[in-house]
């Protein structure tokens, strides 16, 4: 019985705590700081239980039946998991960045509102069961960033703002009408390991290809696949904490573990093969990896340049879903947790290069490390992540993409991958050289924060990323290890193979 | 539990990193940090049988472990690293910056230990990794306008080398199904992942085309950095070879071709090259692109004649250590004389490594040669009869350099440098290392090659080449030859000339067609952002129109 309510007790966990810091004053600090810890401690400890559970192949399910043949399911299993836990654990972290980040700033309450809704709609399409719950929890998703997109309300953010629901508004009226076509095609069904589309006639082979490429662009505007990727750069304008959790784990990350289940669990990866489904999704994937990192290449502003990076990276997931066999699945699916780690991690810290010392821009970075060495160092580790270095966590990605690209006989993806490896040096390498061996100027941009002692920063800035960074060694020093992203990775790979022979 | 103690030679400079950087640690740590190889040496000499550590958790996978090669080049990587690292303790004594030196030197020596110890493929390109970057703090450590052009050199090749390492591995891992070297090892490679491999680690080694880096870098770091570059990391790129190569097992003709005709070419190359610089320092790194060319050609015979292997190996072991000692002391005593002139004694010093370079009777690179020209002689024809001309040529080569050496350092640095106080604690290391490499290679030549060495023949045959660059060179002195003066880089500098004439010329380039020209980066950077800029009123219009044929769609449907 109170397995049922689990996966309930998740998504009130953040939005309970969200509906009520709506209605505090301002200044009741304290109370809505302790509100967003309680519910996100509490995120936490459901999460480990069905951990547990689902470890030893147990599923957490709750249904909702809204009208007859349409009902609203929440499930808990292997890879709803993963992604819940990777947004739980860097929520936790980011609600306290933002902590620090937005001290004395105005709107508090209402940052903190949406944020937690924001957060509520990312565990809810994770954990959704079907489409239409995953389609309610996306519309959701959309509705409660905007506002955290524009929060400051300048003219940029407002304009941002706009495009931004441009985008994810259509991209949702696709997702639509993908998922009413399907509905009325196969009638409502779970997701389910292997899929459930492979029963229907053979005749609807065509019709199931349409609402394939609807479904993938549907999810693609926010997963970025180019040229859907229009709004992310734009989007960078919002505060740190929120490009944070944007390009880690909420918008983004909802739209590439669409993908993920709409080609495993409602096609079925098998499934898919069959249809020549997953070359296409291999090539845009391509094609939108060396593109993000051709563009990144060319900015000089540091957010824009990590948004053109996360448009590169966020395509690795999808690369990976599109290739073939278990390996490839793997590098996909681990990636989602390593790109998130590592991404938050640099935003994280071109927060605290803003905040601390107004610097915005790459050429103002010259010799940044020796005043804030710990932030510097955590964005070090975050680049070289990036790039694929070992032991980072992807350097791991990397490789199982790499050795799912043969297993799949798509030998050109290795191609990919090692332009990708060489660009994301060449967009990251020149920014640790000014960190690191340039002389610092003789005055910063706008030093906001003096340092304090050992303090470069406030510690609630500080604090978080290099949480984070440890994070990104550890996952890859540890990779093998019971309980890392890899193991759980393989895990669910051992489960969507139904037919499976290497 | 002694096979846990794998993982200290890696483990410990590591972990004295941290405690270099923090001030508060920091003067206990610059006393600590020079014996931190200390681990590494220990277990190469010491160490019974077959040690192996399986560390199923870390990584992919970890296997460590210590065979008969990599006992042999992790006896030399520590013991150069101990001793480079005592030279430097007092060489950089009055450096301001000198814990940040310390940091990168210790985490490019775990590196380099490590690659020695690693067993599987991950581990390995992890340890190589973290060498190669962390020895871009050593290459700009100076700081000067010439290190950071060097070091932005070695970053573009080694970015571009360990992509084609981590493709070629990829490439091996897959079709193996195992990360294991030993596994690795068993079955045939295919053409394109040892090409991969062969380049990848190429880079490192400095074979012809890959090698403008090293010439810029080596010279330019500090001193002991310097032997450390020259002398040890280089063999890193050897021994990642024999790891990754199916030597022995599998016969690869064409590769193997290559990498003999690269390595010829490298010999020749670099002395040609090296004879023509005005600073001993990168003198001697080119002299390096020339040795390793020795050992290129030695792993070639080895991929086109896997039969021949035992004995190839075990040459090329022999030679990688004498090279690593000479080639370490040699960058010490030019460094020492520097500082403290040209006095007698130290050229003598100086003089011990360069005859044993040389190939001079008696010396460790006469055992080196001799075993290599044994092995090499069985190849198939027309190898032989080629290298029965062309080695002993490229020796005369070597002896011409290390003559014009003595000379540039004895011509150069009569007298004592600026500020002559000469810190302490740098002659003993590097006495000693001149003593490993007088000793060492005698102690682990096989005995075959020891019986050799005492007969006439033998010498003769090494003593020529020394005695003709000698009597060349007093002919040169006499004649007053001038060397011409080619700048460090070689190739490097026509190339981005070249490129840059290219940019210039976009209209000729585009001769042929008008309007093709090469892509100019910044034009299609403006060009691209003009593209995006216009999706999103388009891309959202886009959308919804799709929406709306999909919606007909469906109702049709």
């Amino acid at each position: 019985m109170i397995d049922t309510w689990l996966p309930v007790g998740v998504v009130l966990s953040s939005f309970l705590p969200g509906l009520f810091i709506f209605f505090l004053a301002e200044s009741r600090i304290r109370l809505r700081t302790a509100l967003n810890l309680i519910g996100a401690l509490a995120k936490l400890a459901l999460i480990g239980v069905m951990l547990w559970g689902v470890l030893n192949d147990h599923e957490y399910v709750f249904r909702h039946t809204v009208l007859p043949g349409l009902d609203l399911v929440l499930k808990a299993d292997a890879l709803a998991l993963l992604f819940v836990t990777l947004s739980a654990v860097l929520w936790l972290f980011t609600t306290l960045y933002a902590i620090g980040y937005l001290e004395g700033a105005p709107h508090r309450s209402r940052f903190f509102g949406f944020f937690s809704l924001c957060v509520t709609a990312t565990v809810g399409v994770a954990m959704a069961g079907n489409l239409f719950t995953f389609f309610v929890f996306y519309e959701l998703l959309t509705l409660a960033t905007y506002p955290l997109v524009v929060h400051r309300g300048t003219e940029q953010a407002m304009r941002a703002g706009h495009v931004y629901l441009g985008y994810t508004l259509g991209g949702g009226a696709l997702l639509l009408v993908g998922t009413v076509w399907l509905y009325g095609l196969a009638g409502q069904a779970d997701f389910v390991h292997g899929g459930s589309l492979a029963a229907l006639p053979p005749e609807t082979a065509g019709q199931l290809q349409v609402v394939f490429l609807l479904l993938i662009a549907g999810v693609g505007v926010k997963a970025a696949l180019v040229p859907l990727h229009g709004w992310l750069p734009l989007a960078m304008v919002a505060p740190a904490p929120v490009s944070a959790l944007l390009h880690a784990v909420a918008v983004v990350k909802a739209g590439a573990f669409g993908i993920v289940r709409i080609v495993y669990e409602v096609y079925g990866v098998e499934f898919a093969q069959s249809l020549d489904l997953l070359t296409p999704l291999a090539i845009a994937a391509a094609v939108t990896i060396i593109w993000g990192s051709l563009r990144a290449l060319f900015q000089d502003d540091l957010k824009k340049r990590l948004a053109y990076s996360t448009v590169s990276q966020v395509s690795y997931i999808a690369l990976g879903v599109a290739l073939f066999g278990p390996l490839g699945t793997i590098g996909g699916l681990v990636h989602l947790v390593h790109q998130g780690i590592m991404k938050i991690t640099l935003f994280f810290c071109a927060g605290n290069y803003a905040e601390t010392l107004g610097i915005h821009k790459i050429s103002e970075m010259d010799g940044a490390g020796r005043r804030m060495p710990w932030t510097s160092l955590a964005f070090t580790l975050g680049a070289f992540g990036m790039i694929g270095v070992p032991p980072l966590a992807g350097f791991v990605s990397k490789w199982y993409l790499g050795l799912g690209a043969l297993e799949a006989g798509m030998p050109w993806v290795l191609a990919v991958l090692a332009a990708s490896s060489l660009l994301n040096a060449a967009y990251f390498l020149p920014v640790l050289h000014r960190i690191w061996f340039r002389p610092a100027p003789s005055a910063w941009p706008a030093e906001h924060i003096p340092q304090r002692g050992r303090w470069e920063t406030a510690p609630l800035l500080l604090l978080p990323p290099l949480a984070t960074a440890a994070a990104i060694l550890l996952v890859g020093l540890f990779a093998a290890s019971a309980f890392s992203p890899l193991d759980w990775a393989k895990l669910i790979a051992d489960r969507e193979y139904l037919q499976w022979t290497p | 539990m002694l096979a846990a103690s794998l993982i200290l030679p890696v483990l410990l400079p590591l972990l004295i990193v941290p405690l270099v950087l923090l001030r508060g640690s920091r003067a206990t740590a610059l006393r600590l940090a020079p014996w931190a190889p200390l681990p590494g040496l220990i277990l190469a000499l010491a160490a019974p049988g077959d040690l192996h550590l399986e560390l199923p958790g870390l990584l992919l996978g970890t296997s460590l472990g210590l065979d008969a090669s990599g006992r042999l080049f992790l006896l030399f990587t520590a013991l150069v690293w101990l001793l480079a690292g005592a030279f430097a303790q007092g060489w950089l004594r009055d450096d301001a910056g000198r814990h940040r030196f310390w940091a990168f030197f210790l985490a490019t020596q775990a590196g380099n230990l490590g690659v020695c110890l690693a067993q599987d493929a991950a581990s390995f390109y992890l340890l190589f990794a973290l060498m190669t970057f962390a020895a871009y703090g050593l290459v700009v450590h100076s700081g000067t306008a010439e290190a950071l052009r060097a070091g932005r050199v070695y970053l573009v090749m080694a970015v571009l080398g360990e992509a084609l390492l981590v493709v070629g591995m990829l490439l091996a891992v897959g079709a193996a199904g195992s990360h294991r070297l030993a596994d690795l090892a068993a079955l045939p490679l295919s053409g394109p992942a040892a090409a991969l491999l062969i380049a990848g680690f190429g880079i490192k080694v400095g074979v012809p085309l890959l090698h403008m880096w090293l010439p810029l870098a080596h010279p330019v770091a500090p001193v002991p950095a310097s032997a450390v570059l020259s002398g040890v990391i280089l063999k890193a790129g050897l021994l990642g070879w024999l790891r990754f190569l199916p030597l022995g097992a599998h016969a690869l003709p064409e590769a193997g071709t290559a990498l003999m005709a690269g390595g010829l070419l490298a010999m020749f190359l670099g002395v040609g090259a090296g004879l023509a610089q005005h600073n001993p320092k990168v003198l001697l790194a080119y002299s390096s692109v020339s040795q390793m060319g020795f050992m290129s050609l030695g792993v070639g015979a080895g991929l086109t004649a896997p039969s021949l292997w035992p004995l190839l190996l075990s040459a090329v072991g022999l030679y990688a250590l004498h090279h690593a000692l000479a080639k370490s002391a040699l960058f010490l005593g030019v460094g020492l004389i520097r500082l403290r002139g040209a006095r007698p004694a130290s050229l003598a010093g100086l003089a011990l490594p360069a005859l044993a370079l040389a190939g001079a009777p008696l010396t460790s690179g006469m055992l080196a040669k001799t075993e290599l020209k044994l092995a090499l002689a069985k190849l198939a024809a027309p190898w032989p009869d080629l290298l029965a001309w062309a080695l002993p040529l490229a020796g005369l080569g070597t002896a011409l350099l290390m003559a014009r050496l003595l000379w540039l350092v004895w011509n150069k640095y009569a007298t004592a440098g600026p500020g002559a106080a000469a810190p302490r604690g740098l002659v003993t290391p590097w006495l000693l290392l001149v003593l490993a490499s007088a000793v060492l290679v005698w102690a682990m030549a096989p005995a075959s090659v020891r019986t050799q060495a005492p007969r006439i023949g033998t010498l003769l045959d090494a003593a020529w080449p020394t005695f003709a660059a000698a009597a060349l060179g007093l002919l040169a002195l006499r004649l007053r030859w001038r060397a011409p003066a080619l700048p460090p880089g070689d190739i490097l500098l026509p190339l981005s000339r070249g490129l840059a004439w290219l940019g210039r010329r976009r209209a000729v380039w585009s001769w042929a067609k008008p309007g093709v020209g090469l892509p100019d980066p910044a034009r299609m950077a403006a060009r691209a952002q003009r593209l995006e800029s216009r999706l999103p009123a388009r891309g959202a219009a886009g959308a919804w129109w799709l929406t709306l044929l999909a919606t007909l769609g469906a109702l049709l449907g």
